[in-house]
């Protein structure tokens, strides 16, 4: 009676052993080892792949990285984008999974396949916490734009890690400025990348084996203290090109803390102060013996963040650039020690004196404000019992013991002047004019402290300097965009004649002529660190492209 | 398609029949109450999707499902002089789908590419009244039912690779949705018959494309009619 149901019966049978059994094309394997420089992913999704000319034309078409490609010239290769998922530690050691961009130089030119060179880039300080410099596809990606168009384009493959904290990590805080931490994430994506490419879409190119590390601002930092840790594991560096980064932490920290507040302090100080707190644990017993009360609840999870900074400073998560009372510590907050308050004064003083950048020293003094004067009273008795030789300039060396003061301390730690010396050719590209990372207290000291190496072997590159060698060309361009009026240059370079035409304009308010001036230079300066960044790129991707085609 | 759906419909399918059941079981004639049928099924798609989902996802990308012929193979069960039961079935074809969009995503091309594969197992079953007396050489047929499509052998092609960004997984949700048939019957000999039927179902699917982790989704609506010509033996 029921044997008609049969074929219903097959049918389902079959349908369901199809929906268990049936083959599905392969896919990629999630690893299940989380011991860092385990590539999660392998293969790794590919976000984009482009040819020579369609980069070319994609790049022609934004008006932002158009001028790019007066400078890097046009893209002689295709770029394919991975997004490489891996495995690192963070500041405490936690594991944790964390991501980053692998661009691969593509296309039929023969400097575009085959063995090819890596470039692993650590990118400057971000406070977007969904930054994920793969993603060629997101407009505000700038600084993947840039590597991609220096670097891979020109037939490098760049590898460049998003930093733990930031993107898929789950690690609750960025380990900013952490040496240890930031070069173990540079290596573990390095080897994360060199797992992962012989699988990829791309694999017609390889790694040739050479290395070549650079990074700017944070990541010059980062740059700086990978090239180190590969140099202490005898592991080799084909040249290395730290850019703008904060390099002699002990020197700059002090800088500051005696006032000479760089622009974008008050973002730089939660991302540092979380990062030792976290790593060292004895920045302070709670965030209110730091920070000020308006900021201090909430602070450790600030930033990296989802919301844009200018709303963090909208809002008032965050002053924009008060890092300091504006009512300084007297010689009684001090315990007597007039010495002492008179080098926390807002500048000028006596450690500071008078010069072009005291107007943004002062921008760091206000109310409502970020630290307390009390926790800059302890820093700052510290560092003058126990200087820094290269802020006084009786040295170049760290301070003769290490800091009592436990955030001076971690500056100290994670100083990158501890006795090494880079062991192949090194630039060290900045701007003497940068307010954002002081030039002369970091790229400067280094050049210094390394002054008795061998002729050629660290090169420095100011382009603000009076153009001259290898470089003139760029410094030349630097400044034709980027000088401020002067006697001997009245107009200023395109930036400042821009920003006084937007000023001047109704848009930009109808300012009268002196103000709009006045505001003018004033953008030109805030801008001035960012606006070094595509020359020094360039300019490392011009010393890496000499010294490989030289036999590197 | 979740597990419970699954189970529901294919409940569903013997209680229909269980009514023709009932219906043939007093109806004692030397009608032969069993048709094998052969023949060619030809299945036009009139489909759309959702644009794709996901991370690094432009806007407007889209998917279309290939036309298809396969082998038609059907059981007949008579249930009674006007009513007939009918499971249609077809040997798994592979269907193919292509890119719809964008000529490129990047540099990768993208509109009309054969991006992937995948057979189908889509039992219909039909109830259908025929018209006219059972002796009538020639009866036009119209008939209500449920289709359940399951896919399996789901493949993406180097096109499709290329374009989500690496080897690719899919999945796609069994579907249980209604059909629809018309068409007729015609009487060669006792035995021998050929059959015609125009017939639609509905068909969705939710499609999951894994690629390294990222997950790319899509709603599809195949919207398939197929015709199907045949011949049958009913003993």
């Amino acid at each position: 009676m029921f044997n008609h149901l049969r074929p219903f019966i097959a049918a389902a049978g079959l349908a369901s052993l199809a929906a268990c059994g049936g083959s599905s094309s392969p896919t990629s394997v999630t690893s299940t080892s989380t011991t860092h420089g385990t590539l999660a992913e392998n293969p790794p999704l590919r976000i984009a792949s482009l040819t020579a000319t369609d980069f070319q034309a994609t790049l022609a078409a934004n008006a932002t990285a158009a001028p790019l490609l007066q400078l890097t010239g046009n893209p002689t290769c295709g770029v394919d984008f991975y997004y490489l998922k891996f495995w690192t530690v963070g500041g405490a050691g936690e594991t944790t999974e964390s991501s980053g961009a692998m661009m691969v130089p593509t296309g039929a030119a023969p400097t575009c396949s085959g063995p090819r060179p890596i470039v692993l880039y650590a990118h400057g300080t971000n406070t977007d916490k969904t930054l994920n410099i793969a993603d060629i596809t997101n407009a505000s990606n700038t600084e993947g734009v840039l590597i991609a168009t220096a670097f891979a384009a020109q037939g490098y493959i760049v590898v460049a890690p998003n930093y733990a904290g930031y993107d898929i990590s789950t690690l609750g805080y960025h380990p900013y400025l952490n040496a240890v931490q930031q070069s173990g994430e540079m290596i573990d994506i390095l080897a994360a990348a060199r797992t992962a490419l012989p699988g990829t879409l791309s694999a017609a190119t390889s790694d040739s084996g050479k290395l070549f590390i650079t990074g700017y601002s944070q990541g010059g930092h980062v740059a700086m203290a990978t090239q180190r840790a590969l140099i202490a594991a005898n592991l080799p560096v084909t040249a290395a090109a730290p850019m703008s980064g904060p390099y002699a932490l002990e020197a700059f920290g002090d800088t500051i803390f005696f006032g000479g507040v760089p622009i974008g302090a008050t973002l730089f100080a939660p991302l540092l102060s979380t990062s030792y707190q976290k790593a060292y644990g004895n920045i302070y017993s709670t965030p209110s013996d730091l920070y000020a009360a308006p900021y201090a609840t909430g602070i450790e999870t600030l930033l990296p963040s989802d919301t844009p900074y200018q709303t963090l400073f909208a809002t008032g998560a965050l002053p924009e650039s008060a890092v300091f009372d504006v009512t300084t510590p007297t010689a009684t907050d001090t315990g007597g020690n007039a010495t002492l308050a008179a080098a926390l004064g807002v500048p000028p003083t006596f450690l500071l004196p008078a010069s072009a950048s005291t107007p943004v020293f002062q921008a760091g003094f206000g109310s409502p404000f970020l630290i307390n004067n009390s926790y800059r009273v302890a820093y700052g008795a510290d560092a003058l019992q126990n200087p820094d030789p290269a802020l006084l300039g009786t040295g170049v060396t760290r301070a003769a013991a290490p800091p009592s003061q436990p955030l001076r301390l971690a500056f100290y730690t994670n100083d990158l002047r501890t006795g090494w010396a880079p062991n192949s050719p090194t630039l060290l590209c900045g701007g003497d004019a940068d307010p954002t990372v002081f030039f002369q207290v970091n790229t400067q000291v280094m050049q210094l402290y390394w002054s008795t190496l061998p002729e050629g072997l660290v090169t420095v590159l100011d382009v603000n300097g009076t153009p001259a060698g290898d470089f003139a060309l760029l410094q030349g361009a630097f400044q034709a965009q980027n000088a401020l009026p002067s006697a001997s240059n009245p107009s200023g370079g395109t930036a400042f004649q821009g920003y006084l035409a937007f000023y001047t304009s109704t848009a930009g308010g109808s300012l009268p002529l002196a103000q709009a001036e006045a505001a003018a230079e004033l953008a030109v300066i805030e801008g001035t660190h960012s606006a070094e960044a595509p020359f020094c790129t360039e300019a490392a991707y011009q010393f890496f492209t000499t010294i490989l085609n030289a036999g590197g | 398609m979740t597990q419970s759906t699954t189970r529901t419909a294919l409940t569903v399918l013997p209680a229909i029949l269980a009514l023709g059941v009932a219906a043939s079981a007093t109806a004692a004639d030397a009608v032969p109450a069993n048709d094998i049928r052969l023949g060619l099924y030809s299945v036009f798609y009139h489909s759309s999707a959702d644009d794709l989902q996901g991370p690094y996802v432009p806007a407007g990308v889209n998917l279309n499902a290939e036309n298809l012929e396969t082998l038609y193979i059907g059981y007949v069960r008579r249930l009674s002089p006007h009513f007939l039961a009918e499971l249609a079935l077809a040997i798994p074809p592979e269907a193919k789908v292509d890119g719809r969009g964008p000529a490129t995503l990047g540099s990768v091309p993208y509109n009309g590419q054969v991006i992937s594969s995948a057979r189908w197992l889509a039992p219909t079953a039909f109830v259908e009244y025929n018209f006219f007396d059972e002796g009538t050489k020639f009866r036009p047929f119209i008939g209500l039912g449920i289709n359940y499509t399951t896919f399996y052998d789901r493949n993406t092609t180097a096109a499709g690779d290329a374009a989500n960004g690496g080897p690719t997984k899919l999945s796609l949700t069994s579907s249980v949705g209604p059909a629809a048939t018309l068409g007729f019957h015609y009487k060669i000999d006792q035995h021998w018959g050929f059959n015609a039927s125009y017939s639609g179902s509905r068909v969705n699917t939710r499609l999951v494309a894994d690629t390294a982790g990222e997950q790319r989704t899509t709603s599809i609506r195949f919207n398939p009619y197929a015709l199907v010509v045949s011949v049958g033996y009913a003993f």
